[in-house]
Formats: C-alpha cells, sequence, structure tokens
C-alpha cells in the first residue's frame, strides 16, 4: 500500500474519511462470487421446482433427464434426510414427502452447462397429489387449517423459541405486564385496529450465487455471496454429518443482501450436489425469478393493535395481536417474531402491555430475515395506531410522540431497563427540519399537501451469545492488516474497522488494510454480518485486538529503552515516549524487533493482536409472561418525517421532502451514516409506495423488476435530511451503536401519517400505490 | 409460472441474412418457428421467458437502409427500422418538426434499454402499452414493408389485430416507418401513467395531437389514441368528431375526456384494475387536451 504524504488522517473515528473499498467497486475490479473462474472443470445446477403450494409428492421420474448428454446426476430429497435451520430445525435440502411452497426445490440436476441442466429439469416428472394450502396466518393459526408441519412438535429449537405442537404455530411470544384489562377503563381514547402488511422482496442487485466442491477426502469447500459463512459452516457441516474444520466457506464482496443472504438457503444445494458428485466444482446461479419467490422474503403481517392513553395523551395501554405469515418453513423467520414480539411497545412508554406475536406456517414463500428484521412491519402497525391515537385524543402527532416515546431509565414491556436514549432530539430535529408548525400550501389546484412523522427502535436480534472476533497483524512497512469474518456488503463495515484499529492502535486510517475475502479457514469467528451488530460487535473486537497489539508494541519498546511503558504512546505511526521525547517508527520494530544494547541479542518479534467480544448480560424471558432482566443488548431509536404531495388526478403520492434522525451512540464515519440513513429511508419509502408480493393461491405473480416496482433515483426526493445524535452506548467501541436496519423502519408509517394530514383517510394496507389512494379518494368522495 | 431460464434457452439459433430478399425467404421457409428481430429489447425477454418457443432469430438490423434517418422538408420523416430510440430523439429534425415522437420516446423503459430499442419495433411488437405507437399513429405513420411479394406500405391506423397481432405475415419486415409533415401550428403530449417514475410499462398512456383546421366546424382537429386500455393501441373517433364539431371550451374538453372513458376497455391485470385505468384515461386524456389547447387556441 502506497501512502502519500498528504493523506495521513490519525484519530480518524468521529471523521468521514473515503471509504476503502470504492476504488475496486467503482472500476469494476472488485471480486464478487460469480467472477470467480473455476476452469473446464466446473459443473452447472439447476432446480426442478414445486409447481404447488401444498401437495404431497407420489413419484419422482428423472430417468429421461439423466439419458440427457451432459447431464451427470441428479440428487433428491432422498439423498439428505437430515434437518437444518438456524432457530428452528423444519427444512430439508431437497423437499421429502411433500412441498409446502411454490418454487421449493424437488430434485436437483447436475450437468456440463447451466443450459443443460436447466433442458434436463424440463425433462423430469413430479406426481403431485394436491393437498389444501393455507394462505392467510390468522386461518393457518386456528385449529381448523390443514397442518403444514405434522412434525412440529419433533424439531430441534433453543429454549428462546416456542412452537405449538400439532398446530402451525412455530412461535408464540407472549408478554404480559400490569393489568391491561384494568388499564382500559382508564383510557381517554382508544384506537383498535387491524393492519395488514404484504410481503415484500430484498432485491439485491447480485442474485444469489454459490459453488461447491467436495475434495475426494471428504474436505468441503463453499464460495458463496453470503452474510453468513460462519453460520453456514456451522449449519452445513452439521446436518451433513462432517466436522466443521472439513467445511470451509469463501465469502467474497457481496452485491447487496439486506438480510435475504443470511443464513442458508440456496448455498445447501449445490453443497448437496457436490457431496453426491465429488472432485468437480458445481455452479448454481439463481434467475432473478427464482431470487422472488424462492428465496427468503420479508413475511407478510395481519398486525391487530388496541392502545389507549389518558387524557392528557398520556399511553395507558397496549394490546397488540401479531400473525406473522412465516411461510412454509420458518428456520429463521421465528426470531422475526420474537424480535417483534420483546419490541412490540415499538419506542414508547406504556405501563400495561399484552403482546401475542405469533409465528404461523402457511403454504407462501418462505420468510428470513429482511433489513429491519420485523420492526418495519410492527411499527407501521404501532405507529400508525399512535397517529390515530393522536388524533382521537387531539394531541399534535410531535407532541404525543415527545410525551409517550422511550428515555432512559424507563422500564420496557419485558421488564428491561432501558439506557439512555437520544430519541426526542431525534423527534425535534425532524421536526424542525420539516417546519412542522407550517401548514404548507399545495403546490397546485389538484394536490393534497401533508407532513407525517414516525419513530423506530430496533435491538440487534441475535441469539444471546452472538461473538466477534478480530486480529490486527502489524506489517514491516508500517502498515495493519486487520482480519475480521463480518462481511463488507456494501454497508462499509471494512472502513468502520479500519477507523476504529487506526484510532485504537494509534496510526493513520490509511495505513490499515482489511483484508478480505472472508474465508472461516483463515479468518477469525464472527456470528453474522446481521442485525446491525457489527460496528458495535465486531468492532469491539476490532478495538480490542488493536489494543492488544498496541500494547505488545509498548512493551517491546519500553524494554528496549528501559521505560515505563505508561511513559509511551503510539501517534501517527511512531512510538514516542513522554518522558525522554524519544520517538520509533513502528515499522521498524513490529516484525523485527530492536536489538538490545552493544549487540546484546534482540527484543520483541512479529506482533499479532488479537481481540474478541460477546455480550454476556442478557437473559431469558418468561415463556408466559415476556420477563427477564434484559431481553437485548440495546436499542438504536429515532425519527423520521416527509412531507408529501397527492395529486387528485392520479392518486400518485409525491416525497417532497424527509427528514431522518437516529441516536447512533458515536458516529464512527458520519458520511457513511448518512448513507444508510438515506438509502434506509429509500428502501423504506419504496416498500411504502410500490413493492408487494402479489400472491393469489400460493402463485406470486409479479416475480420480476417488470411487475414488482421499486423506488428509482426518480422517485426519491431531492432533500433528505440527516441528523446524527450522540448518546454513547457503555460497551461500544468509541460509544456506537448500529445503524444499518432502522432507517428503513419508521418509512411505511411515516407516509402513511402524512397521506393522513393531507387526505384525512388512512390506508393500512401499503403499498400506497396510486391506484389505492386514488379509489381512496374516490370513495371518500374527494375526487368524482 | 413461466418458467424463466438462466439464459436463453440452449435451442435457440442466431441467423443473420446478408439482404432483405435472403431473410424474407428464410422467414417464408421457417414460417412458424422463426422471427424478424431489431433491437431484441422484447424478443430476448419473451424467449428467455418461454412464452416464444422461436427456434430461429433472424437479425434484420442493418439491411438495405434500416440504420437511416432522413427528413425532406416538402415530403416528411423516415426512421429506418434498426435506428435506436435515442437516436431518434437526438435527431434534430425530430426535435423540430415531430417533438411528440421524441416525447414518446423518452419514456420508454430506461435510457440504456432505448439505445437499443426501436420505434419499428415498437410497432411491430404491437403490445396494447407500446409507448410510441400513439405518437406514430396520431403523426398518421406509414410503415414500409419488405416481403415475399416486394415492398408495400402498411399505414398504421388499422395494422393493429390484437396484442402482438398485426397485419404482418410470415415472411414480412419492416424496414422503416414514415410521417408526412405535420400540420401548421400543432402541439401534441403523451402522458404515461406507471407506477412508479421511470422505467414502468404504462398503465394507461393517453397521447393527444392538436391543430388549427379551418375547414373544421370548431376550427381546431385533434387526434387522441390510448395505451394499455384495449386489446390494440387505441383511437377514439367519437372525442376526435366532438372536437371537431364543437366549439372548444374546458366544458367539450371534458366532454372528450368522458368519451375516451367510455370508449376504451381496459382489463384487471397485475399492474392496475380496469376502474382505475378507465378513470385515469378520463383525467389524463382531459389534462392533455387542455394543455394542447391553452398551446393551440388563436386567441390565446
Amino acid at each position: 500500500m502506497v501512502v502519500a504524504q498528504n493523506t495521513r488522517t490519525n484519530n480518524p473515528v468521529g471523521k468521514s474519511v473515503a471509504r476503502n473499498d470504492v476504488l475496486e467497486k467503482v472500476t469494476g475490479g472488485a471480486t464478487y462470487t460469480d467472477d470467480i473462474q473455476f476452469g473446464p472443470g466446473l459443473l452447472h445446477c439447476r432446480v426442478k421446482r414445486s409447481p404447488h403450494p401444498h401437495a404431497l409428492i407420489k413419484k419422482i421420474d428423472y430417468s429421461k433427464a439423466l439419458k440427457l448428454p451432459g447431464v451427470k446426476g441428479v440428487a433428491t430429497g432422498d439423498d439428505f434426510p437430515d434437518l437444518i435451520g438456524l432457530y428452528l430445525k423444519d427444512r430439508c435440502f431437497f423437499a421429502r414427502g411433500k412441498v409446502r411452497f411454490v418454487g421449493e426445490a424437488v430434485v436437483g440436476v447436475v450437468a456440463t452447462t447451466e443450459e443443460i441442466a436447466e433442458a434436463a429439469v424440463d425433462l423430469i416428472d413430479v406426481e403431485y397429489e394436491l393437498l389444501t394450502p393455507v394462505l392467510d396466518p390468522e386461518f393457518g393459526a386456528s385449529p381448523e387449517a390443514p397442518l403444514i408441519h405434522p412434525d412440529l412438535g419433533n424439531y430441534d429449537h433453543p429454549n428462546f423459541i416456542f412452537p405449538v405442537a400439532n398446530s402451525n404455530i412455530s412461535n408464540h411470544f407472549k408478554i404480559r405486564k400490569g393489568d391491561i384489562e384494568a388499564a382500559w377503563t382508564q383510557c381517554a381514547a382508544i384506537v383498535e385496529h387491524t393492519f395488514r402488511i404484504p410481503h415484500v422482496q430484498h432485491v439485491p442487485i447480485e442474485p444469489h450465487v454459490a459453488v461447491a466442491k467436495c475434495e475426494d477426502n471428504g474436505q468441503v469447500t463453499l464460495w458463496a455471496s453470503t452474510q453468513s459463512p460462519f453460520a453456514q459452516r456451522a449449519l452445513l457441516a452439521k446436518a451433513l454429518h462432517i466436522p466443521e474444520s472439513d467445511f470451509r466457506v469463501i465469502a467474497p464482496l457481496i452485491g447487496g443482501g439486506f438480510g435475504c443472504k443470511a443464513g442458508v438457503t440456496m448455498e445447501a444445494i449445490p453443497v448437496a450436489m457436490a457431496m453426491k458428485y465429488k472432485g468437480q466444482p458445481i455452479k448454481f446461479r439463481l434467475t432473478r425469478e427464482e431470487e422472488f419467490y424462492t428465496n427468503f422474503v420479508r413475511q407478510g403481517l395481519v398486525i391487530k393493535i388496541k392502545v389507549g392513553c389518558d387524557k392528557e395523551g398520556n399511553l395507558l395501554a397496549l394490546q397488540n395481536r401479531m400473525y406473522w405469515d412465516g411461510g412454509a418453513y420458518t428456520e429463521y423467520g421465528v426470531n422475526v417474531t420474537r424480535a417483534g414480539g420483546y419490541s412490540s411497545t415499538g419506542p414508547y412508554d406504556i405501563p400495561n402491555v399484552a403482546t401475542d406475536s405469533i409465528c404461523v406456517y402457511t403454504n407462501h414463500p418462505v420468510g428470513g430475515a429482511y433489513r429491519g428484521f420485523g420492526m418495519a412491519e410492527l411499527h407501521t402497525g404501532v405507529d400508525q395506531a399512535m397517529d390515530m391515537l393522536a388524533a382521537k385524543i387531539g394531541l399534535d402527532p410531535v407532541e404525543f410522540h415527545k410525551k409517550n416515546c422511550v428515555q432512559g431509565g424507563d422500564v420496557l414491556a419485558t421488564g428491561m431497563v432501558i439506557h439512555d436514549v437520544g430519541i426526542k432530539e431525534c423527534i425535534e430535529k425532524v421536526a424542525q427540519a420539516l417546519d412542522w408548525e407550517i401548514k404548507d400550501k399545495p403546490s397546485a389546484p389538484n394536490k393534497l399537501r401533508g407532513k407525517g412523522v414516525a419513530l423506530a427502535w430496533k435491538a440487534p436480534a441475535m441469539p444471546p451469545n452472538a461473538g466477534s472476533s478480530a486480529l490486527v497483524k502489524m506489517n514491516s512497512d508500517g502498515t495493519v492488516t486487520v482480519s475480521v469474518g463480518g462481511q463488507e456488503i456494501g454497508q462499509g463495515t471494512f472502513t468502520a474497522m479500519a477507523q476504529i484499529a487506526a484510532e485504537a492502535l494509534g496510526v493513520p486510517y490509511e495505513n490499515v488494510k482489511v483484508s478480505g475475502p472472508i474465508d472461516t479457514r483463515y479468518s477469525p469467528y464472527e456470528w453474522q454480518t446481521v442485525a446491525s451488530r457489527l460496528t458495535w460487535s465486531m468492532g469491539n473486537a476490532v478495538r480490542n485486538a488493536a489494543l492488544d497489539a498496541r500494547k505488545k508494541v509498548l512493551d517491546v519498546v519500553a524494554e528496549a529503552w528501559g521505560e515505563d511503558a505508561k511513559d509511551l504512546d503510539i501517534k501517527d505511526g511512531y512510538v514516542i515516549s513522554y518522558k525522554t521525547e524519544e520517538s520509533v517508527s513502528i515499522k521498524d520494530i513490529v516484525v523485527y524487533g530492536l536489538p538490545k544494547p552493544n549487540d546484546g541479542g534482540w527484543i520483541g518479534g512479529p506482533i499479532v493482536g488479537a481481540g474478541s467480544f460477546m455480550p454476556s448480560y442478557v437473559t431469558g424471558l418468561d415463556a408466559e409472561t415476556g420477563q427477564g432482566n434484559r431481553a437485548v443488548v440495546h436499542y438504536t431509536t429515532g425519527a423520521q418525517g416527509v412531507e408529501i404531495e397527492v395529486d387528485k388526478e392520479t392518486g400518485r403520492i409525491e416525497v417532497l421532502r424527509a427528514a431522518c434522525a437516529f441516536d447512533v451512540g458515536k458516529a464512527i464515519n458520519p458520511d457513511m451514516v448518512r448513507q444508510q440513513m438515506e438509502g434506509g429511508f429509500i428502501q423504506g419509502l419504496s416498500s411504502a409506495l410500490f413493492e408487494g408480493c402479489q400472491l393469489v393461491d400460493g402463485v406470486m405473480r409479479n416475480p420480476s423488476f417488470v411487475d414488482y416496482r421499486i423506488a428509482t433515483a426518480a422517485d426519491v426526493p431531492a432533500e433528505i435530511d440527516t441528523f446524527i445524535i450522540e448518546h454513547a452506548q457503555d460497551d461500544g467501541p468509541f460509544g456506537a451503536r448500529g445503524i444499518g436496519e432502522h432507517p428503513l423502519v419508521p418509512s411505511i408509517a411515516a407516509v402513511a401519517a402524512a397521506l393522513y394530514d393531507a387526505t384525512g383517510l388512512r390506508i393500512t394496507n401499503p403499498p400506497f400505490s396510486a391506484e389505492k389512494v386514488y379509489l381512496a379518494l374516490l370513495e371518500a368522495g374527494l375526487v368524482e | 409460472m413461466n418458467n424463466a431460464h438462466p439464459g436463453l434457452p440452449d435451442f435457440v439459433e442466431y441467423v443473420k441474412p446478408a439482404s432483405l430478399e435472403e431473410a424474407s425467404k428464410f422467414l417464408v421457409a421457417h414460417a412458424g418457428e422463426s422471427r424478424p428481430f431489431l433491437g431484441a429489447t422484447d424478443c430476448i425477454v419473451r424467449m428467455r421467458d418461454g412464452i416464444w418457443k422461436t427456434k430461429y432469430l433472424v437479425d434484420v438490423k442493418g439491411l438495405d437502409g434500416t440504420n437511416q434517418i432522413t427528413f425532406d422538408p416538402a415530403v416528411g420523416l423516415t426512421i429506418g427500422a434498426a435506428v435506436p430510440m435515442n437516436k431518434v430523439a437526438a435527431h434534430p429534425a425530430v426535435i423540430k418538426h415531430y417533438p411528440l415522437l421524441a416525447e414518446a420516446c423518452h419514456w420508454v423503459a430506461s435510457y440504456q434499454l432505448r439505445s437499443r430499442a426501436t420505434i419499428v419495433g415498437n410497432i411491430c411488437n404491437a403490445s396494447p402499452a407500446g409507448d410510441t405507437i400513439g405518437a406514430s399513429m396520431l403523426l398518421e405513420g406509414v410503415l414500409r414493408v419488405f416481403g415475399p411479394d416486394g415492398y408495400r406500405d402498411e399505414p398504421l391506423n388499422g395494422f393493429f389485430k390484437g396484442p402482438g397481432r398485426t397485419n404482418l405475415k410470415p415472411g414480412d419486415i419492416a424496414v422503416s416507418v414514415s410521417f408526412p409533415l405535420p400540420p401548421q401550428g400543432n402541439s401534441g403530449r403523451y402522458i404515461k401513467l406507471g407506477r412508479n417514475k421511470l422505467g414502468d410499462l404504462a398503465i394507461v398512456g393517453v397521447t393527444a395531437f392538436g391543430y388549427p383546421d379551418s375547414s373544421a366546424a370548431s376550427g381546431y382537429r385533434f387526434r387522441i389514441a390510448l395505451a394499455s386500455v384495449a386489446p390494440i393501441p387505441l383511437r377514439v373517433p367519437k372525442a376526435e368528431e366532438l372536437l371537431a364539431s364543437k366549439p372548444i371550451d374546458e366544458a367539450v374538453l371534458a366532454e372528450a375526456a368522458q368519451l375516451a372513458y367510455e370508449s376504451c376497455t381496459p382489463i384487471d391485470d397485475v399492474r392496475g384494475s380496469a376502474r382505475y385505468r378507465k378513470q385515469m384515461v378520463r383525467n389524463l386524456t382531459r389534462n392533455a387536451l387542455v394543455d394542447i389547447w391553452s398551446k393551440i387556441r388563436k386567441d390565446a
């Protein structure tokens, strides 16, 4: 690495340094999984999928496919009987006995080309006996619904997931706090409403791709576009009965994931094929259409809210009943519904709470992690209900939010006492940016204009003991190599880690390189790149590793100089002594050590720092009441507001401006924090206005960008104000906590509130498409 | 659900004939299993989606002048079949004399796609949603076709038979579209409603065109074409007759928009409901007519 003299950024934490991954990305030089060349031995995989949402598999005939020249072989559920899953082991590599959603993998084919594999798929005949599908989560939870997983009672799961055997309920999370029935009688205003939030897709620009190879000696290597190399190693090795050390995952840069590349999804298929057809790498790529309906979706939600306040507008009680449309398998989704449960109040202080967060198997696509992990869906219901309640009690929504938002020291619905949070300042910043007090006139006679605000909170959703680790290796040219197991997914984590390491060590940011790709053989362990947890958790590990390296450097110099390490410091890559004012460049010592006086030998040697981090304080929650000492590690909180105009002639919503404010504890890189706020808002806006999987009888009718519309640059407001609030996280590196997911969380509710302000209409089933808005205006007599 | 291929199916063969005659003969000899193509922006997608099972894709770009735009102030404009939309929209004669055509081009998909997509392809594809078809019809476009019996002209009014169906027969290759000089003092508008602002297919598209004409009782003539609300790109003769006969004011323009509403027969589909589409035909037709009227009225 060449470091020019004029680009030495010391103490980079809190500075918007240039990202360390941009050059290779904008020039096209960056290597993604599909770019890796495997030579002429590469085989290709395609999959025969279920056309039915729910059916018994009576017969599979792949004899014609095997006769097609170029076909190497097939695999079915019979080859791989083991169950796999992150939080609930409920799915197989290929369907066994029955199919549970349209698009489920039934037969895998390996051939010399992708085209031959695809042609072979068309030659496979599968005979089905159709079963009645479950297409609604509320019905699915009822005793009348056909069972999708009759064996649910036998599935493995950790102790914080609560499946109900002989039902379609794969997790039922409850909170019972205070006395909700008594509280209703104290309420001056009560709002009771049902909201329906559709399935949406992640649509990363890079579709899923994975290549697997099994050596003759049983060693398996998986190259994948993944957020979770270590989780994939753990889950797949266990399901295949091989030691984790024989399973290696290499994870190059990733072209977006937003949660759909977390855990194990389609990677299981090439791995399974490689286990059966050893010795050659096997590649599997999803088409964009498959990306839409065969992979994780953000599950749909039916949320029934009853919320009340006293005559001053103080919240008294909340009843929140959520039916999550978990899809055919809920191995990951059960934890989304748990997160929706323990955070079910939203960032509001409510003394009496009854929550039932119910994860329901349906014959819809498989629900999983999606940026926000349940929070956007939850807030779409809760925050709209709050906006309705504010209107009913006659309070301005901003005043209502400020009056009721959580503050440090509040006892949350789970019994956890929340840390210091800056959400009130976030609300004030957003209101100020939108000139909340001023009612602007519409820009034209055919327009209606309004403003809306909504809040957000989210905690990292993860097992209590999700850990991180890091290595900091000192190089003889004065640079530092940081090894981590967390993934650069576009969020800029490699940049943030370099900043943290540079700050903790005392070297310029430009001298720190973060090594990729992530390789489970060489990279230190990281649970997963999810949950907005890397800056905080991996950042702690990197900081600890850097401090370890720093101590080792100082100990060597102290010994060589006969000084106390306490009198030494590292500044700008030099060890300095405050006592003697001597200094030495670290590059002269971190590999080769320092000579003792009079040629009397050597001190030190190559320096490597190691660090790790794992929260130790998260406790379990009672199965019946949801009460416990500390449900989560922390919450990131914030607010968002929009000003919109509604075109009365078309129903189209135009967002004129937006404001986002979040309490991130400490912004390691303020520009990157702002980018998250802008990007998250735009993704949230997209789901507010355009996005939804149109599922009819289990079939997605719009599985392509032609008919699954996402926001383009033209659909985004020119003005997005962002505000960084910093109430330090007590156990965060330099006080930081995460921001990756949160800005998407309040967007639908904010737009809904603005729509109400503009039109007086509540549309409670996003997306708020032009058609839906126009027809609502028509029904209400606001247009002819 | 159609099973989308990861790439083109492996049975597809690309054919590049050296002349129109050769192309036409090949298409006749392989009728039913071959298609001519230009920018291929629709064709590749349909092949990949498994909607078309065509075996031979016959590349008819660059044959006998299909890459040229020519403008003659005495005769009009001729756009070769293979000229991409970006080139059309940037052509000085198009901008000066046929701005409606340029406006329609701007609404097609994305800039990147328009560097391949062609107007003639858009016309021959005969999608009721085709963005440039309305403008081409209202500007009295005539398609030049080379077929097994040589050249012939196909006026666009009457050319469309149904979604994807036209007067073209196997062996026919559209080589250009020509437009006469438009009437003096004209103005046109294309208003496209998509689900989002950029790159969508039209839920509803309204093309309107008007000009002063002393031979009309009202002193003006208007032409209206509607996209995505009927099996074919739809003209609205009743509204056009009304606007030629009745003295024009806001109420008459609204009446014409109402006639457009009544004449269209949209369907419910994944992009929008018939009910919404009809309403939008009325509102957007009115807006387009009001806008044009403000520009062409002589007392303005």
